[in-house]
């Protein structure tokens, strides 16, 4: 079948400070009609800019030469005006971040009118049954009342599916889908798939995915496109290239998944942390006429965190679990009696302050969490400031450099500034601020869901190496699965602000007791396809 | 998705802070840089342009009262042969003088004996300076030179007649001192103000800012004609004023900014350190308020400029015989029919500045947010 896109040398560069940058070096990809095509890679890569370049959305200073071919037209170059009646119409695009690909302002009726009045000149009432039918189309219940919901009355997964019934509102050739999931929690992240598996049957449109979970392209797509550094380095059917990936970045890629278990601590390990009946309540003060709002978002939970333990909190976002973390450590306002190797916690900020110093925090966003004025080596010395002023600069100067070396990265990058450093390097420099105060107790929020998978493995690697070094205790949040299996020796499942399920981590994923938790893990861990093997077109 | 560099490039690479990037990115805008260049030269002539300048700012010149801006040097030679005559004709003697190389020199021929008495005619002229008789042996004949005051008025003179280069000069140092120290009062008192009543948040927030909004509520005018009528004029009056009433804006901004930061996760990655309020405050949220502040100061150094002017405009700035911009434009304006340049080289001056400071804040936005282009 003849490929109805076809891109030939496509290359991205980008003017920066430090001269031209390469984002994608040369590649050459097509998509036949029908047809579900993967582009894989780590962030860094090129695979969102390549298919930025092809519908002409790259920023101001990147420039795309090369050739790529819609049905014989050139796109690369091509006019606004012609690109437009392309772009939205017959080529399509779904983003990864629901909550701001939506315009706030307007109903999700009239942005999905918008295409359709664009592309097919549909005036407002005409256009109202045809949106109605998309909305039932992607599965959002009640269509006909939500059509005139704001992008803020519908959650995450509703959404993305609403963004989807945009790309699909003029019968596109081609979806192309930019980690549509990846903002999504896990379950909803199946049933996202799942639609588009459906919708991609019942319309037989060709998709463009892009992604960086292999577990996703291995469920989900015809062919793959494995990209490093702004190159294909492998290209091939999909369950080809998992049976026998060639390159040995592939191999890499695909042996990312971390490994190994954590053996449970000796019986007589004393408690560290204790919470009991711990409870978190964020009101919302009432307007003159209304009720004040009350959100129970932990509880009445309690933990014990013994030396040398990992305790996994699991649960879908909302559910808790960072709130819970941060109670624990009296960061939050929180009700419950909280002791740390005996001595009571208290919300008085004043007499928590020399306890900070044993009982640390590293955050989810390694960008986010590292102020981005300081160099690094003074974000590391911060708590040594705090805790141990006496030190001369000198001191502090050979403290960072051990702690950088500690969380492996060379001690002479201590003079220069985050924003120089990639995802993976600056949760390592946000774990070694932590590590310098030599803690035992560290809530790990997510530490590892903003990264890349071979990164993560790295990082998880790192953790499991301080904690048998130091005997470190981790309270560690997360919703990922796959990690917290390797890291975690027991579990707490939670939902809604209470604990549906806890036990030792290899008792919960034998044998789950809760639907919830089962829900959980197939979202994670299932490996079966999202749609049945060879699709035959069906063109509507 | 952004591009990450290698990591092996980055350990080439050494360390580049965000306000070095911003630098480089300012170095390369042009109209900037002019700016910067401009408004450097015009802070050395503020500073130094009063000393240099051959007249003192508050020097009356009654016999150049007025005169427009020249290259030439005053008196013209129109003016001194007829009053050189005048003089001649009081002191009762004759002859014909010749204006040369900037003397008048005269062949005096008479009957009886030169009176030397003649010269203080001369020495009491404004025009003339050190007139000298020389006599032949016989008293009968001899030469009375007077040497001519070449004087430059290259921006002209006032209605007082007093230098106006040296008046605007004054006024680029008044002008400039008042739109920085204003602002800087403006800057310390506003950053302080809105990163504690942000950071702080709650009911300490919501006092801390009734208090700005009843003070917005205060008519600029009416709160400097009170301080004027307490306190009398005075040029510290001015640097008050206008601080005090432009720190609000600032207050709002950093508070707006301070908000938005305490949530960022490496604010709360140092209260989990443990680390005080006003380490916080000091350490992370003051620095990282700074792009959008130094972008408003550029803005707000005209600003103030522009309500100094105002002030000096309506009489209630600074008094004579010092001088500001706004002061000079002012009078620039009553006499604007019979000597357009007490207007124009004021106005000209301010213009420059105020471009200046504009262009200069644009680039600064644009080098400090690059995303917002």
């Amino acid at each position: 079948m003849e490929p109805i896109l076809d891109i030939k040398g496509l290359r991205v560069t980008f003017q920066t400070n430090d001269g031209p940058v390469e984002a994608v070096r040369g590649i050459d990809l097509s998509v036949k009609p029908g047809e579900t095509v993967a582009i894989v890679g780590e962030s860094g890569s090129g695979k969102s800019q390549a298919t930025m370049a092809l519908m002409g959305l790259l920023a101001r200073n990147g420039k795309a030469t090369g050739s790529a071919l819609y049905r014989g037209q050139e796109l690369i170059g091509m006019s606004e005006r012609n690109l437009n009646k392309v772009r939205g119409d017959k080529i399509t695009m779904i983003f990864q971040e629901p909550m701001t690909s939506l315009d706030p302002l307007y109903r999700i009726g009239e942005q999905l009118a918008e295409p359709l009045r664009f592309h097919r000149g549909l005036s407002r009432a005409k256009a109202r049954p045809r949106i109605v039918e998309l909305l039932k189309l992607v599965g959002i219940p009640e269509p006909e009342r939500r059509i005139d919901s704001y992008p803020h009355e519908l959650s995450g997964g509703q959404r993305q599916r609403v963004m989807i019934a945009m790309a699909l509102a003029c019968d596109p050739d081609i979806l192309i889908a930019d980690e549509p999931t990846t903002a999504l929690d896990v379950t909803i992240q199946a049933q996202i798939l799942t639609l588009l598996a459906e919708l991609q049957q019942r319309l037989g449109m060709a998709i463009l995915f892009i992604t960086h979970d292999l577990g996703i392209v291995q469920r989900f797509a015809d062919r793959v496109y494995v990209m490093r550094r702004g190159e294909v380095v492998e290209t091939g059917a999909t369950a080809d290239l998992f049976a026998a990936p060639a390159h040995p970045y592939t191999r890499m890629l695909l042996d990312a998944e971390p490994a190994g278990r954590k053996l449970p601590p000796p019986e007589n390990a004393p408690v560290l942390l204790d919470g009991q009946n711990v409870e978190v309540v964020f009101r919302s003060s009432g307007g003159l006429f209304q009720p004040a709002d009350e959100l129970r978002a932990v509880d009445g939970i309690s933990v014990a965190l013994h030396q040398g333990q990992t305790i996994g909190i699991v649960g879908e976002s909302g559910s808790g679990k960072s709130t819970l973390g941060r109670a624990l450590l009296r960061l939050l306002p929180s009700a419950g009696v909280i002791s740390y190797k005996g001595r009571e916690l208290t919300n008085d900020p004043a007499a928590m302050r020399p306890m900070r110093r044993e009982l640390q925090l590293v955050f989810q966003d390694p960008f986010g969490s590292l102020s981005p004025r300081m160099t690094v080596g003074r974000i590391i010395t911060e708590g040594l400031m705090i805790h141990e002023p006496a030190l001369s600069a000198r001191e502090r100067d050979v403290r960072a450099g051990e702690a950088l070396a500690e969380v492996g990265l060379e001690p002479g990058m201590r003079n220069r500034y985050p924003h120089e450093f990639s995802g993976g390097q600056r949760q390592r420099i946000a774990i070694a601020r932590t590590m310098i105060l030599k803690p035992k107790v560290i809530v790990l929020d997510e530490p590892t869901s903003a990264l890349d998978r071979s990164v993560q493995k790295q990082i998880v690697d790192l953790l499991r190496d301080l904690q048998q070094k130091h005997g470190l205790s981790y309270l560690f949040i997360s919703h990922d699965l796959a990690v917290v299996r390797a890291l975690a020796d027991y579990i707490l499942v939670m939902k809604q602000g209470r604990v549906v399920e806890q036990g030792q981590t290899e008792a919960i994923f034998d044998h789950p007791a809760q639907d919830y938790t089962r829900t959980l893990m197939a979202a994670a861990l299932e490996t079966t396809r999202f749609r049945q093997e060879d699709p035959a077109p069906v063109l509507p | 998705m952004t591009v990450t560099p290698d990591p092996a490039e980055v350990v080439a690479v050494s360390g580049r802070s965000l306000w070095q990037d911003a630098w480089i990115r300012l170095r390369r805008n042009r109209a900037a840089v002019a700016s910067a260049v401009v408004l450097i030269l015009l802070g050395l002539v503020g500073l130094f342009g009063p000393m240099l300048s051959p007249h003192d700012h508050a020097r009356v010149y009654p016999q150049f009262v007025r005169v427009p801006a020249s290259l030439e040097a005053y008196p013209r030679a129109d003016v001194v042969l007829p009053s050189f005559e005048r003089e001649m004709s009081r002191a009762r003697i004759e002859g014909e003088p010749v204006l040369e190389d900037g003397s008048v020199t005269l062949a005096l021929q008479q009957d009886e004996p030169i009176d030397e008495r003649i010269l203080r005619y001369f020495q009491r002229s404004d025009l003339f300076i050190n007139p000298r008789l020389d006599l032949a042996p016989d008293g009968l004949s001899g030469t009375l030179t007077a040497e001519v005051g070449q004087l430059h008025f290259y921006f002209g003179t006032d209605a007082l007649g007093r230098d106006l280069m040296s008046r605007v000069f004054i006024g680029v140092r008044i002008s400039l001192a008042i739109g920085l120290l204003a602002s800087f009062m403006a800057l310390v008192i506003g950053v302080s103000y809105g990163a504690i009543s942000g950071y702080l948040g709650g009911r300490v927030d919501n006092v801390m800012m009734r208090v700005v909004d009843i003070l917005y509520s205060l008519p600029f005018i009416f709160f400097v004609i009170l301080l004027v009528v307490f306190f009398g004029r005075n040029l510290v009056i001015i640097f008050i004023a206008i601080g005090a009433t432009e720190w609000l804006d600032m207050a709002r901004i950093v508070r707006g900014q301070t908000l938005s930061l305490k949530r960022q996760e490496f604010v709360q990655a140092a209260e989990a350190l443990g680390a005080t309020k006003a380490g916080i405050l000091r350490r992370h949220i003051i620095p990282n308020t700074l792009g959008p502040v130094v972008v408003f100061v550029t803005l707000l150094v005209p600003k103030a400029i522009l309500l100094e002017s105002l002030l000096s405009f309506l009489g209630l700035g600074v008094q004579e015989p010092l001088t500001s911009l706004g002061l000079l434009i002012s009078e620039g304006a009553n006499n604007m029919r019979g000597a357009p340049w007490l207007l124009f080289f004021p106005a000209l001056t301010l213009t420059a500045i105020l471009f200046a400071l504009n262009f200069l804040g644009d680039g600064l936005r644009d080098s400090l947010d690059p995303k917002d282009r």
